[in-house]
């Protein structure tokens, strides 16, 4: 349980480069229409700072009824969404923009 | 009647200031037994803005009352235009009018709204936002300027939402006077097609609590009509009996 943690401890602070404020930080990328990467694990039980960049130069909207969050995020731009804190277990989120391609989810753990 | 609220300590020391600060001017303002002139039951604002965001909305209202005239048969609509200028700035154009029981419909006047996001989602224990409007009434010449804080939490499915506002109408006929109104909202999010609510308006003469109903239908390109339905019960005896409210929102970018 505790290698567990700390491996995604590991992997998180690897994907963000740094911890954030308080909040263990996650990056996501959209490049032509799709989600990079498309499965985003994170802490169970812990608020999560999601960072958003959007490489396209058309809006995208991150939007999830799970985990309760809808934000656009203009072409070339980055948002910063916080999530959580989430029971263990898998939150679908897609762009609404182009709903078909830009799939994801976030696994809590 | 004194208004006691709490303001929770989880978000940054400046909004915390000016929150507590409106709060505290509103409570010393607050006017017990103002007149009736105004129908409270309107909407429940969120505090977030959407960049891109374009919206046409419409909202009615219907006050039905078996024993006071004056609240009885009243209908008040209104048909808006807006859009966000930011990731934090919205807004809103409205056209409004009403009929009464001795009165056809007739265009009553007009009003501007700007709302202000001030913390992202998730980020404290409570989301916060804000709200301007300026309204003119055409036919009493009369001006209504309001500023509302606007708090809203998640605790699981649930989100509960708070509008607190002070109001301030003005003319040359009549008794310039302060107000105060709070609406609060608990919403369910049991699926995107449907959200059972609960919703309790207080100000102006009416206390009233009753269930809405809200739905989204989603289309092509991150287009969303967004329908709410509901009704508000008079608890009080000053109160309107019922009043029904309905919105649509289409919102596309
Ligand atoms: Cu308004």
């Amino acid at each position: 349980m505790v290698s567990c943690r700390k491996k995604i401890a590991a992997l998180l602070s690897l994907a963000a480069g740094v911890w954030g404020a308080g909040y263990p930080q996650v990056e996501l990328e959209i490049r032509d229409h799709l989600f990079t990467p498309s499965e985003l694990v994170v802490p169970a039980n812990t608020k999560v700072k999601l960072i958003v960049y959007n490489r396209d130069p058309t809006p995208e909207e991150f939007e999830s009824y799970q985990l309760n969050r809808e934000k656009v995020i203009i072409g070339g731009q980055r948002a910063i969404i916080f999530i959580g804190p989430l029971a263990p277990g898998e939150y679908p989120f897609f762009g609404e923009f182009n709903p078909k391609t830009a799939q994801g989810k976030v696994i809590a753990r | 009647m004194p208004v006691v609220l709490t303001v929770p300590t989880g978000f940054p020391p400046r909004v915390r200031t000016s929150g507590l600060l409106a709060l505290g001017c509103a409570a010393v303002l607050w006017q017990p037994g103002a007149r009736a002139d105004g129908v409270v039951v309107d909407r429940v604002y969120d505090p977030y803005v959407q960049p891109l965001e374009k919206e046409i909305e419409w909202r009615a209202v219907g006050q039905g009352d078996s024993d006071d005239d004056a609240l009885d048969n009243l209908q008040l609509q209104r048909l808006g235009i807006g859009r966000s200028f930011s990731d934090r700035w919205a807004g809103e154009i409205y056209l409004f009018g009403q009929n009464t029981e001795d009165q056809n419909f007739d265009f009553e006047g007009s009003e501007l709204e700007a709302k202000w996001q001030l913390t992202e989602q998730g980020e404290y224990a409570a989301d916060w936002g804000m709200l301007f409007e300026l309204e003119y009434e055409r036919n009493r010449q009369q001006w209504e300027a309001a500023t509302t804080l606007i708090s809203a939490r998640e605790w699981g499915r649930w989100t509960g939402t708070a509008n607190f506002a002070v109001l301030y109408e003005w003319s040359d006929d009549y008794v310039n006077e302060w107000e105060t109104q709070l609406r609060l909202q608990a919403r369910y999010r049991l699926s995107p097609k449907f959200e059972p609510m609960l919703e309790l308006y207080a100000g102006q003469g009416t206390l009233g609590l009753g269930p809405v109903m809200r739905g989204t239908k989603k289309f092509r390109a991150a287009r969303q009509l967004i329908w709410e339905a509901g009704v508000i019960l008079g608890i009080t005896e000053e109160s309107p009996d019922q009043t029904l409210r309905l919105s649509l929102e289409y919102e596309f970018y």
